[in-house]
């Protein structure tokens, strides 16, 4: 009874807020059902309808390469600025500091800050290829009008705002390793590069399948950045699974598709999370 | 070598405060400066005059107000119900509690994102669309958060608990006068972890809200910029306000901030 009373308030959240969506999304999606009212029983029509729908399935692997180009890059930077920010030097905290403020910006600021950066003509970006000569004055680089350019932009972009996260998590598993372990291997006479691959790199081995298997997931879900910087342009060539969901849902009404459609999305991240599961029991043997 | 480690780390930090300064500067110019080079950005003439248009003509610093509104309710009453919940699932035997447990453990598998579309219809039906309820509830359960303060509660050693129920108090003394302070920096972490989600949080308040009254920054931002892309005063003006009072708050919590991440990773 006492148990009960503690537990409720998070249940009554919990049940109505995820478990009953989490239902009622199935009733939604044998329907045709818009903003406004449910429709029509439509049985597995949305789910045969998925099957066929090619710009669903290339919006899923957009969100595919979003991880694939994002998660071993951010984990690399990740650990290159902080073996920058655990150097003894008196610049410590101001490195910490540096690379961790992009992290709070508002997801809009960081987004439109990447808009600006990566404009042709008055761009950050441009500008300053410019000024120091690595750009002709007469050419302009379109980072966001042209597919490949577009992807490098994003993802610059999101390892600039979103790497302080994973930069702070090396970092203090790296203060973590004790002090003894690297006066050892120097009196052995390592030498740094000896013991950065030998030392510190295996003791990160932890922290770095835990930074993975949080990095894809969460880079599977991205959807603001590419939004605000290319719309998903040019002509739906960057355009992620969750703005393809949203669009069906709110832009074309139909959300009853698009409950289907976050099945498919669900399936996915299930997936994922349960090849993780294995690759770290795996790898934990 | 060591030279060129100070100069590479220099390099790196520049880079990564660059965007920054380059957003400030460029809020104070002038605007309708025609910029052909990039010094243009750092040379004179300066002016204030946007910061007081967007500030007067805007409701950017309500959306300020609104997103941190938003995010301190929905941080207190986060780290509060999940402290209660995990206070249960430690410290008080009841039936069915293994059950409970994957029940609450089967939320960690269900995205945010996968349950958006039924999440619209039922707040739709439950009538907190385009309310402050309506951004605050829905976001509230996290299972992510019991199981970390669970982990937590249980290193709490059961003698201090009974100790206290000796002396005549009841389950809500433990829990306010043991339980929370013991575990405080766990709940501190929880808070920040939430706060900065909240803060960030697009999806939601973009679906479910409609009336400007009620924007949070990330949904209310891309309404004022659409029209002025050709000047880049105005939207750095925009980013600048919107920037100030959390690149404010970084500065005074970043030790407690920093301590709450490297936490969440330990328990990842």
């Amino acid at each position: 009874m006492q148990a009960l009373i503690f537990l409720l308030p998070f249940l009554f959240i919990y049940v109505l807020f995820t478990i009953w969506p989490m239902i009622k999304g199935v009733e939604m999606s044998f329907y045709k059902w818009t903003l406004i009212r449910k429709i029509e029983y439509v049985g597995l029509q949305n789910y045969a309808n998925m099957l066929q729908d090619s710009a669903f399935w290339s919006s899923v692997w957009h969100s595919f390469l979003f991880v694939v180009l994002t998660t071993p890059t951010m984990i690399v930077l990740a650990i290159i600025l902080a073996l920058v920010a655990n150097r003894k030097s008196r610049l410590q905290k101001f490195y910490r500091s540096v690379f961790f403020l992009p992290s709070v910006l508002s997801v809009a600021v960081a987004s439109y800050l990447g808009l600006f950066i990566f404009q042709p003509y008055t761009g950050l970006l441009n500008s300053l290829l410019h000024l120091i000569g690595l750009l002709p004055g007469n050419e302009e680089i379109f980072w966001l009008s042209e597919t490949s350019l577009a992807w490098i932009a994003i993802t610059l972009l999101t390892l600039w705002w979103t790497v302080g996260f994973n930069f702070i998590l090396y970092l203090s598993a790296m203060q973590d390793i004790p002090e003894d372990i690297y006066e050892a291997a120097r009196l052995d006479g390592a030498s740094d590069s000896q013991i950065f691959w030998q030392i510190t790199l295996p003791m990160l081995g932890g922290i770095t399948r835990t930074i993975t298997m949080l990095q894809i997931i969460a880079s599977f879900k991205v959807f603001v950045q590419i939004y605000i910087m290319t719309g998903g342009g040019p002509l739906d060539s960057t355009r992620p699974v969750i703005q393809y969901i949203w669009q069906i849902g709110f832009r074309q009404n139909d959300l009853g598709y698009a409950a289907a459609l976050s099945y498919m999305l669900f399936a996915i991240l299930l997936v994922l999370s349960a090849f993780q599961y294995w690759l770290n029991n795996r790898k934990g043997e | 070598m060591k030279w060129m480690i100070r100069l590479v780390s220099m390099l790196l930090a520049l880079v990564f405060v660059f965007p920054l300064i380059w957003m400030l500067v460029v809020s104070v110019k002038r605007e309708g400066m025609g910029v052909t080079s990039l010094l243009d950005w750092f040379t004179p003439p300066y002016s204030l005059d946007v910061y007081g248009e967007v500030i007067t003509q805007t409701k950017l610093t309500h959306w300020i107000w609104n997103s941190f509104f938003v995010a301190v309710c929905v941080m207190i009453l986060t780290v509060l119900i999940s402290a209660m919940a995990s206070y249960a699932m430690s410290k008080i035997k009841f039936r069915f509690k293994t059950f409970m447990f994957f029940f609450i453990l089967a939320g960690l598998l269900i995205p945010g994102e996968a349950t958006l579309i039924p999440l619209y219809q039922v707040a739709k039906d439950v009538d907190i669309l385009n309310s402050y309820e309506g951004l605050i509830f829905p976001v509230l359960a996290s299972p992510f958060a019991i199981i970390i303060l669970k982990s937590f509660f249980d290193g709490v050693p059961n003698d201090l608990i009974e100790s206290v129920q000796i002396d005549g108090g009841g389950i809500w003394r433990v829990f306010f006068s043991i339980m929370l302070p013991l575990t405080r920096p766990a709940l501190a972490s929880i808070a920040i972890l939430t706060f900065i989600g909240s803060w960030n949080n697009f999806l939601w308040p973009f679906l479910s809200v409609t009336d400007d009254n009620l924007f949070t920054l990330p949904v209310g931002i891309p309404t004022l910029m659409d029209q002025y892309t050709e000047d880049y005063v105005k939207p750095m003006v925009i980013n600048t306000i919107a920037s100030i009072p959390i690149i404010a708050l970084f500065l005074i919590f970043e030790r407690q901030i920093v301590k709450g991440i490297s936490m969440s990773g330990i328990k990842g």
